[in-house]
């Protein structure tokens, strides 16, 4: 206690120079909580959104489609289970078909896939209803603002589209876009086209077929669906937690470089003040304390400037972090052309008790071995030369 | 008959240096019993400053035996030297080392929570001992706020205040005018008489000198002359 007390008057009667180091490592804090909330709210958010436009609560996918193979993918479908038809009058699960398919948009050709959903649907958020034309000869579709952007597509743009029918023939036929949707999921806008699932089943002569078969609720995962295979939400999301791992790395460079300017900081600080109060560790020495007991002082010190930087964090970064809970974080433009799923959108920060915590811990425990290190040189310094004010 | 607070035994001292050894203390038989305003006399470097310390037992000797309340200063471990000097020695220095960010009192009361002094008995000694040197006023001030001769005396209610065997001063007065100089050896004078402690000095000071009731000369480390001086 006495310990604490005295580090807590020295570090107060270090005045300035205490102050710009409790600042260094409240920035530092801010910034690592601010980054670790960022990613950990991206990921969030990401798979809220997948949720939202693909995964519903569970996805039951054909057993024989292989995303990894887009020769599989004109056989990816199979029929509806008759345990589903019912739930799918009900709106608890939404069937949808694919096909690969090319298109000739203002006489250019792209590969792209054509997705079928039904006109009529909640659970996921495309708008229901939306597949109307007034145009009798061409099929109504939806697209993303990605695709717009890559197949240089507008509203009411009619092109032709092949596909291949079930028995091998290649349909030709003309797709009016009736709405350019803001997509905030790459796999559910990038090179496809969305249209009404009756009208794929007929250009598919696949009537009753579906490729995936999105659930209103968890608990339908345990029903029967032969043909289709139930796809776990860890594998669902393995690419996007793949992503994460990746940006791990350079999150991490810059923790190491924020960490290493604040400990520098400490560490000098820390080296300075054993060589400047020599005279106060021999009047120590010779009031008695042993020099385990100053080193432990002058450590207490070091770990005291990130209590107070913790302090100062809540005060100073509550607006920050606030703020980036209201109004979220939106990535430059560009950044969603690169594919990564959940930066269309802001992200809405939150922060997790145990990421406060353990970036607290992590900063503390470092801080302590950082305060600890500059102190060995009292263990060799003899406290009659202390008090000359001598330091070998 | 008096109390042997502290003795030194064929003791002798040595510092490395460059080109060898150097000898600051040779051969010092000496003791101290309670009670005694002795003074350690000699010219710069006869090895005053390092007598202090090894009584302290800041420091060690080379050579020889030294005990303080009849422990032998060359077995203590860290542990029991710190002890030793917690309990029992009470330090002033030429540079009177107060803790610049303590006040007068928390400077006063640095010792007594070393000793893990409840605190209302700490209290109670703080404010006697800042008695003692006339400091009352002063309690709540800083060191940087303090003149010279009233540092020193914050140094000897810090000193004093544990009521110690012995009180180690080394060149109190150095740095002090004769006003305030008189007035610290004053004071120092009549602790001794009051409570019976021990005070060791080490001084070139003339002024100081008529204070004392024991002289010990030092003279390149070596013990030229111990008499009963005159005092006051």
């Amino acid at each position: 206690m006495m310990i604490l007390h005295l580090a807590f008057k020295n570090i107060i009667g270090n005045g300035w120079r205490s102050l710009v180091n409790v600042l260094i490592l409240s920035i530092v804090l801010i910034a690592m909580v601010w980054m670790q909330a960022m990613y950990y709210s991206w990921i969030k958010v990401a798979e809220k959104q997948h949720v939202a436009w693909e995964y519903g609560s569970g996805m039951f996918r054909v057993s024989s489609y292989d995303p990894f193979d887009a020769f599989s993918w004109d056989s990816s479908f199979a029929p509806i289970p008759q345990a589903f038809k019912q739930q799918i009058e009900y709106g608890k699960v939404v069937p949808i078909l694919m096909t690969p398919a090319t298109i000739y948009p203002a006489g250019r050709m792209m590969p792209a896939v054509v997705k079928g959903i039904p006109n009529q649907q909640s659970l996921l958020s495309f708008p229901s209803g939306g597949f109307v034309s007034e145009n009798p000869f061409a099929i109504p579709a939806m697209i993303g603002t990605s695709m717009a952007k890559n197949a240089r597509l507008k509203v009411g743009d009619v092109f032709t589209v092949r596909i291949k029918d079930s028995s091998g023939a290649f349909n030709a036929l003309d797709i009016e876009i009736v709405k350019i949707l803001s997509i905030p999921v790459p796999s559910v806008d990038i090179g496809t086209l969305w249209v009404d699932l009756s009208s794929l089943q007929e250009i598919k002569a696949l009537p009753d077929a579906a490729s995936y078969l999105i659930l209103a609720d968890k608990s339908q995962n345990t029903m029967e669906a032969p043909g289709f295979r139930l796809i776990p939400k860890d594998e669902y999301f393995a690419d996007l937690y793949q992503i994460r791992e990746s940006e791990r790395a350079q999150e991490y460079i810059m923790y190491s470089l924020l960490l290493f300017l604040a400990m520098i900081a400490v560490f000098d600080s820390q080296a300075l003040a054993v060589f400047k109060r020599r005279r106060e560790i021999g009047t120590l020495s010779a009031l008695g304390l042993t020099k385990n007991k100053i080193a432990l002082l002058f450590t207490t010190e070091g770990v005291l400037y990130m209590v107070f930087a913790a302090i100062s964090t809540a005060v100073l970064g509550m607006p920050i972090f606030w703020y980036f809970t209201k109004f979220g974080y939106r990535l430059p433009s560009g950044y969603e052309d690169f594919g990564m799923p959940g930066f269309s959108e802001p992200i809405y920060f939150s922060y997790p008790i145990t990421i406060i915590m353990g970036t607290l811990m992590f900063l503390l425990a470092l801080t302590a071995i950082v305060s600890w290190l500059p102190t060995r040189k009292i263990a060799s310094l003899k406290p009659t030369d202390a008090l000359r004010g001598k330091v070998r | 008959m008096n109390k042997v607070i502290a003795r030194t035994i064929n003791m002798s001292k040595s510092f490395p240096t460059g080109e060898g050894e150097f000898l600051a203390l040779k051969n010092i038989n000496l003791e101290f019993v309670s009670g005694e305003f002795t003074g350690i006399v000699g010219p710069s470097g006869s090895g005053k400053t390092t007598l202090l310390n090894i009584l302290g037992s800041l420091d060690t000797p080379t050579n020889g035996e030294a005990e303080v309340m009849g422990q032998s200063i060359r077995q203590l471990t860290q542990r029991q030297s710190g002890e030793l000097r917690s309990q029992h020695i009470g330090f002033i220095f030429q540079t009177y080392n107060l803790l610049p960010v303590y006040s007068v009192f928390e400077n006063v009361e640095f010792p007594l929570l070393l000793l893990k002094m409840p605190a209302e008995e700490r209290r109670k000694a703080v404010l006697n001992a800042l008695e003692w040197v006339g400091l009352m006023d002063k309690i709540s001030s800083r060191p940087a706020q303090l003149s010279g001769g009233q540092c020193q005396r914050v140094a000897i209610a810090r000193a004093m205040v544990k009521k110690p065997a012995i009180v180690l001063a080394d060149e109190p007065t150095a740095n002090l005018d004769t006003e305030n100089s008189l007035h610290i050896l004053q004071t120092m004078s009549n602790l001794n008489k009051e409570l019976g402690t021990t005070f060791i000095f080490s001084t070139h000071d003339d002024k100081v000198i008529k204070y004392l009731l024991r002289v010990i000369k030092l003279i390149d480390g070596e013990v030229a002359n111990d008499d009963p001086a005159s005092g006051i």
